[in-house]
């Protein structure tokens, strides 16, 4: 156990604590900055403008886009539809290289004497994963900087909102890191696991979708492709989104296991 | 004595090539133990598998009385893996404190052992580097240190002094040979005259199979043979003048000045004083005397 935790840890140092972690993390900030002060702040001074307008509801609700009136505050309505696509982008990126140039370079082998390849797999996802947590508590804050900033208090409904997004939006990205995971175990490099990971993301499903034409049962099978819930999800709010959590975490699960099947297997 | 490590039967495959077939021996605690045979042979891949890198593709093989790879080695177990290089991000001080921790030092203890096995292959002056600003041969010996952390019980050695300029690879020896009393090193190296310095016990792979009359180095067949290095040029009559000392059965010219000299043990258990008395007595000049043959006569001339 502390073995796998100190795996873990290094994980998190190297990100958060190395110069060469903190350039990506600070260009990652960057970018987000960009991201909110235009697109973001923009559609959100435009579902305040919607709010006064009686009208509002039922336009939104027209164009799919009923529960974000329901969050406590718009911002974590605009957040929600925004981050909901691209974290697992982000993290599909961030998590390609958990073993895959380790173990190329043969820094594996040096790693492998001293812990079991269980550890340093699963070591590695939960590292990386805290990581991602990291970063969407660090945009998250910003929303709420925001929201303090327009309205002068802190309420408890904000608060709410906040565990509530940062905890569905994990489990929503863990998924696509336990991908990358498996793949880093498979290939050979970075580059090789996001080429694969889209590819397969795409093939499976268009395969999938392909075969439930001609028997439905197979479309159960979508189930096991990450990200399959992003849609449903983008139109709950608050609490509601806790409903569709069990998708991420059965993908989370199988696709781990698949991962430690071939990294027990595999020639280091 | 106890067992390090076992094989029985083992065998790998990569698709139709046998890298090793049927390999069977046991490593016990004690001198240094050579892994020789010519490229190819499955000397790494041997190595690979006891350090749990890779899976056999058939047979048993046993380390600390668990299975390579497996929890029962870690801190007893350690290697210079073959080409195996440092995380390009990191300095190569945080990344052996790293191994060091996850073999169960602490904090500063885990940087204390840092620099206590950085010292030994004389790296001390490079810890807050990182790998890319080190030549191959500090590389080499950075990955050599991280093999020494914890002073672990076996270590396997996977060409260690390849790349290494003849002053380092000299100390290496000296280190190997003063540790060899709490450490067991499996050396794996194509420089036959450096093994012969260091080990008793030969593993020969061939093909990879394993060859049975290299299992022990010391046979008794050993002790009725002298092996003569005589400096350039100074060794007129040599047959006829050896002919005259008590026990001698024959000569043989290895090299150019290099001579396997056979002799009777029984009828002249000094006869390597015999022969040095007749060495001064005819002013030559001999750079070595070895008794048995060299290691490189052993395992590759056919008697």
């Amino acid at each position: 156990m502390t073995r796998l935790l100190l795996v873990a840890q290094q994980e998190i140092l190297r990100q958060f604590c190395r110069p060469r972690g903190l350039l990506s993390v600070f260009t990652l900030l960057l970018l987000w900055y960009l991201i909110l002060r235009y697109p973001m702040m923009s559609a959100i001074d435009m579902v305040y403008a919607g709010q006064e307008n009686e009208m509002a509801d039922s336009v939104f609700d027209s164009l799919g886009l009923g529960s974000v009136m329901l969050w406590s505050a718009p911002e974590f309505a605009v957040y929600w539809r925004v981050v909901l696509y691209l974290f697992p982008v982000l993290a599909l990126v961030l998590t390609a290289d958990q073993t895959a140039s380790d173990r190329e370079r043969g820094t594996l082998r040096f790693l492998a004497l001293r812990a079991s390849r269980d550890e340093i797999f699963f070591g590695r996802f939960i590292g990386f994963t805290i990581n991602l947590l990291i970063l969407i508590l660090l945009t998250l804050l910003s929303i709420v900087i925001v929201l303090v900033w327009r309205d002068g208090s802190m309420q408890y409904d904000y608060l709410n909102s906040f565990f509530i997004i940062s905890l569905n939006l994990w489990l929503v990205v863990m998924p696509f890191a336990a991908l990358m995971a498996l793949l880093s175990a498979t290939v050979n490099s970075a580059r090789q696991a996001i080429l694969w990971a889209v590819l397969a993301c795409i093939l499976i499903t268009g395969l999938l979708n392909a075969l439930a034409k001609f028997w439905a049962p197979l479309e159960v099978l979508s189930v096991l492709i990450p990200g399959v819930q992003l849609k449903p999800l983008a139109g709950l709010a608050q609490r509601e989104v806790f409903s569709l959590a069990h998708i991420p975490l059965i993908q989370t699960v199988v696709l781990l296991a698949g991962g430690r099947y071939v990294m027990s297997r595999r020639a280091l | 004595m106890t067992t390090l490590a076992s094989c029985q039967d083992l065998s790998k495959s990569y698709g139709n090539n046998k890298a090793l077939d049927q390999v069977s021996f046991e490593i016990t605690a004690g001198d240094p133990v050579a892994l020789v045979g010519p490229n190819g042979a499955g000397k790494t891949t041997l190595l690979s598998i006891l350090s749990g890198f890779i899976r056999p593709s058939a047979g048993r093989v046993t380390v600390f009385e668990g299975a390579p790879g497996g929890k029962k080695t870690f801190g007893k177990l350690s290697a210079l893996p073959q080409d195996a290089r440092f995380d390009p991000r990191l300095t190569v001080r945080r990344q052996l404190a790293f191994y060091a921790q996850l073999q169960g030092f602490t904090g500063k203890a885990a940087l204390h052992e840092v620099d206590r096995v950085l010292e030994l292959v004389k790296l001390e002056q490079l810890i807050y580097e990182k790998p890319e600003a080190l030549s191959h041969g500090m590389g080499k010996r950075a990955a050599i240190a991280q093999a020494l952390i914890g002073t672990p019980e076996l270590v396997l050695l996977d060409e260690p002094t390849a790349g290494l300029d003849p002053g380092n690879a000299r100390h290496l020896r000296q280190v190997i040979s003063n540790l060899s009393d709490q450490t067991t090193f499996i050396i794996s190296s194509h420089n036959l005259s450096e093994l012969e310095k260091l080990c008793h016990n030969v593993l020969f792979l061939e093909q990879g199979r394993l060859q049975p009359q290299t299992e022990q180095a010391s046979s008794a067949q050993q002790k009725s043979y002298l092996t003569l290095l005589l400096a350039n040029g100074s060794a007129e009559g040599l047959a006829e003048k050896l002919q005259l000392l008590k026990g001698f059965v024959s000569v043989e010219q290895k090299q150019k000045n290099e001579y396997l000299i056979k002799y009777d043990a029984q009828i002249a258990p000094m006869f390597d004083q015999l022969l040095l008395r007749c060495v001064a007595d005819n002013g030559w000049e001999y750079r070595q005397l070895l008794k048995g043959k060299s290691l490189e006569e052993k395992l590759f001339a056919q008697s």
